[in-house]
């Protein structure tokens, strides 16, 4: 079967280091991939690439069979890839509700008031429906949080790239979150969920990638992969 | 919210009978005031839309009015061109210019692009001071009037149509989803991005808008004065256009456009202090930044509002 | 032909040491606040006049304006700086990039207006230094201009040797490269954001006191040389004090160079003006933000 995305021999350059080296990664119709590694081993990068933004230095990035390596990220957007991103970034100073309009009016052929009932229907699933009319910046960091998820959701995404989406939230929200998650897989999207909470992700995940140095060092079955000698070795930080 | 929506509609009613009678409560100089006042509200709008909505911090608002008005002067005034088309040709070319800068500013922001902009506003004032055989250069360039007759009252009209018109459709146009993204990119270009808003072709829309009401307001006013001389599109003149917007409130278009019209009022009724004036005017200015950076008319509109809160805080009303 | 090449590039070497007077100013301003201070060129015109009224109004030798002229910017900018920018400092203030550029903005409005109504917009000209010109062969040097640039050498060296051999300019050094790490090891960050701005101020007004005996005072002279400094100042690799003299002058001699070369002298002089703005556009698209201020988004 084809893979939802794919990349190959993918390689992102910054100055001299090469912060992603040759990487190779596919993801099918409706996984739930974790992707894990060390601080600095190259998954926010791959992220950025995968979703448009950033250019790679070298390889492929194939979108449903289609070459979309250096394409911008609105047309990534457009076919329907969402994602979030490590420190949150939302436009603070406009209400929640505006928020989901952008991407919701940013898509082809898309009308206000349609768009408004997705966004008011994706805020009730968030949990966030009486803040519709409230600034993004007066919200709590963890209805931020959800915000961006919500946000991501306006591009009716067959694939999400979530970048730690359980960092600095406690531990309720977390299992709010994972259930987000679960309901939003369980209706057939795709995620990639980088994060450091293991426990979090083992819970979410049925296969991990692990980077280490801007190479993947494993790519398997959660239970495969964590006793992979390379990763342990990868994770005491040798 | 319909109390307040009919409040709205009344003030704009209101404010359109007191523009409309104007011209006949006041005697002729007063009418050149206000000529120039819609002039400078027209610029200060589309200013507060590229810096205010679009959040492209720009200089360079006055460098178009200054193409604007030579443009269509010297088209005028040597090719015997049309003054309504020699106007829609510096329209034209204003919005090609400012995509232009648009697009060579697409990956500089804030101070950097603030910087670039005065760059360029200056480039074009010394090319215009210095190709004085075309340009007239400091002595300035006699062009045709728009209208014959002594009369100003034409040019107040049509100077209350171009602001109403460009201020209907720059408010339609914030309203718009185009509105939404540009408020987007002002908050979040990363995030813009990923949302799906096309974020090139939209930092270049916003430059070219811009742009093209700074050049019809700049061809408009230098018809009606008749010449033109390269400090239009001075740092100065920038300075004044920029206080008048931060003065009002950068961030709404009717704002920036009322602080541009009270502000040239002020000036004019201010005549006998001379430079006083100006040294008052940027003393305003930098109160106004540093206490009230949503403007005066803003910081006033809230604590009315206040009031009316407090007043019937039984019934909390939403505000729009 | 070449006598005249030859002034000119000595002419070009003077302003260029100026320049580089007034860029060392900015350049500290914006490596501590991280700001781009639109206001210097106006403090370098107010130099100019602090000088001026120095010596006519107390009776001053000549020499004694350009310290008085520094002192009197020095204080002019801890004003300025304690009135106008602790919203800098302060992590409620949204956008301290537009706020900064607004604030200085107006304050440069504000000095050219008061200046234009304390000072008048006749020229003003300070006298001279030292009278006289030096005259080698055929190449002609006023003297005022040898000691502008005598004495702009010694204020930069001065600085270089304040900035990297003695502790106050190395904790300012500190607070340039990171804020978090200075306060770590306990460096009071705001004393030396009031330092940083106080000292950009007195090097712009030093050399606003040096020009003036050259070319005269007035209000607006501030305005050419705020944009050549930025343009300096980003070509030398933003806050790098030695990037920024030797940006000077090279920015200095390439002005002289460009008003020589130009093939219509009745041109050359207002197209002059033009010169280092066009640098500076063409610095800023090649580098867009300067060396510093790359927002994009981090490797991890």
């Amino acid at each position: 079967m084809q893979p939802l995305i794919e990349a190959r021999g993918l390689c992102k350059r910054f100055g001299g280091i090469l912060a992603v080296d040759h990487l190779a990664l596919s993801v099918q119709q409706g996984e739930l991939v974790g992707l894990i590694g060390p601080n600095g081993s190259g998954k926010t990068t791959t992220i950025n690439m995968l979703t448009g933004h950033l250019s790679p230095s070298a390889g492929e990035i194939l979108l449903r069979g289609e070459r979309s390596e250096g394409a911008a990220p609105s047309s990534f957007a457009a076919r329907r890839v969402g994602r979030t991103f490590q420190i949150t970034q939302l436009f603070s100073r406009m209400t929640v509700l505006e928020n989901m309009l952008v991407p919701g009016l940013a898509r082809p052929h898309s009308h206000r008031a349609e768009a408004t009932r997705q966004a008011r229907a994706h805020l009730e699933f968030l949990g966030l429906a009486k803040l519709e009319g409230l600034q993004a910046k007066n919200l709590s960091g963890g209805q931020q949080k959800l915000l961006e998820l919500g946000r991501a959701l306006m591009l009716d995404p067959e694939i999400l790239f979530l970048d730690e989406p359980f960092a600095g939230v406690n531990p309720f929200l977390r299992d709010e979150i994972i259930g987000l998650i679960q309901k939003l897989h369980a209706e057939g999207r795709t995620f990639v969920i980088v994060d450091h909470d293991i426990e979090a992700i083992q819970r979410l995940v049925k296969r991990l990638v692990v980077m280490a140095r801007g190479a993947k060092i494993a790519d398997g079955a959660v239970e495969d992969v964590s006793h992979d000698p390379e990763v342990l070795r990868a994770y005491a930080g040798v | 919210m319909t109390r307040s929506l009919a409040g709205q509609a009344a003030l704009i009613a209101l404010a359109a009978v007191v523009a409309v009678i104007f011209p006949h409560l006041v005697n002729n100089y007063w009418l050149s005031v206000g000529i120039t006042a819609l002039f400078y509200a027209i610029v200060a709008a589309s200013w507060a839309l590229l810096v205010g909505y679009a959040g492209q911090f720009s200089f360079g608002q006055m460098a178009f009015v200054s193409m604007g008005a030579y443009t269509s002067g010297m088209l005028a005034k040597y090719y015997d061109v049309p003054i309504p088309l020699g106007i829609a040709t510096g329209v034209v070319l204003c919005a090609i210019t400012g995509c232009v800068i648009g697009y060579v500013c697409l990956r500089m922001r804030g101070p950097y692009l603030a910087l670039f902009t005065v760059a360029f506003s200056e480039v074009l004032r010394i090319i215009l001071v210095s190709e004085a055989e075309v340009t007239g250069g400091n002595g300035g360039l006699q062009i045709p009037s728009l209208f014959r007759g002594r009369s100003d009252l034409p040019y107040y009209y049509l100077g209350l149509v171009l602001l109403g018109g460009s201020l209907a459709l720059m408010g339609w146009l914030v309203r718009s989803r185009w509105g939404l993204f540009f408020r987007a990119i002002r908050e979040n270009e990363e995030a813009a991005a990923a949302a799906g808003v096309k974020v090139v072709r939209f930092r270049l829309l916003a430059f070219a808008i811009a742009a093209m009401f700074a050049g019809l307001a700049g061809g408009f006013f230098g018809h009606y004065v008749g010449i033109l001389t390269p400090d239009i599109g001075s740092v100065d003149q920038m300075g004044l256009v920029v206080a008048m917007a931060v003065i009002g409130g950068p961030e709404s278009l009717i704002a920036a456009s009322i602080g541009a019209i009270l502000v040239e009022f002020l000036l004019e009724a201010l005549r006998a202090y001379e430079q006083w004036r100006l040294v008052l005017f940027a003393l305003v200015l930098l109160l106004t930044v540093r206490f009230a950076r949503n403007g005066l008319l803003a910081l006033g509109a809230d604590s009315v509002m206040r009031v009316f809160r407090r007043r019937d805080a039984a019934t909390p009303a939403r505000t729009a | 032909m070449l006598d005249y090449l030859l002034s000119q590039l000595l002419n070009g070497l003077v302003i260029g040491v100026i320049y580089a007077v007034i860029a060392a100013g900015l350049t500290i301003i914006f490596s501590i606040l991280k700001i781009v201070n639109f206001a210097h060129g106006e403090v370098f015109m107010a130099g100019g006049y602090f000088s001026y009224f120095a010596i006519a109004l107390l009776g001053l030798p000549a020499l004694m304006g350009i310290p008085a002229a520094m002192l009197l910017c020095f204080l002019m900018s801890l004003l300025i700086e304690r009135t106008l920018l602790t919203p800098l400092y302060s992590p409620k203030t949204e956008r301290k990039g537009d706020y900064g550029v607004l604030a200085t903005f107006g304050v440069s409005i504000l000095l050219r207006n008061l200046a234009l109504l304390v000072f008048g917009s006749y020229p003003l000209r300070p006298p001279s230094f030292w009278s006289g010109s030096l005259i080698v062969g055929a190449i002609y040097l006023t003297w005022d201009r040898v000691f502008a640039a005598g004495f702009g050498v010694l204020l930069l060296a001065l600085l270089v040797w304040f900035m990297y051999r003695t502790p106050w300019g190395e904790a300012l050094n500190a607070v340039g490269q990171s804020r978090e790490s200075a306060s770590i090891v306990g460096i009071d960050s705001t004393r030396f954001y009031r330092l940083a701005f106080g000292l950009g101020g007195a090097l712009a007004g030093a050399a606003g006191a040096l020009v003036g005996p050259i070319y005269s005072l007035s209000p607006s002279m501030g305005l050419a040389p705020d944009t050549q400094a930025f343009a300096i100042v980003i070509l030398g690799g933003m806050g790098s004090v030695p990037g920024a003299i030797i940006a000077g002058l090279l920015i200095g001699l390439c002005e002289n160079m460009f008003v020589a070369f130009f093939p219509d002298p009745s041109r050359a002089l207002t197209y002059a003006q033009a010169f280092s703005l066009v640098v500076l556009m063409i610095v800023l698209l090649v580098r867009p933000t300067g060396f510093f201020g790359r927002r994009h988004m981090a490797m991890e």
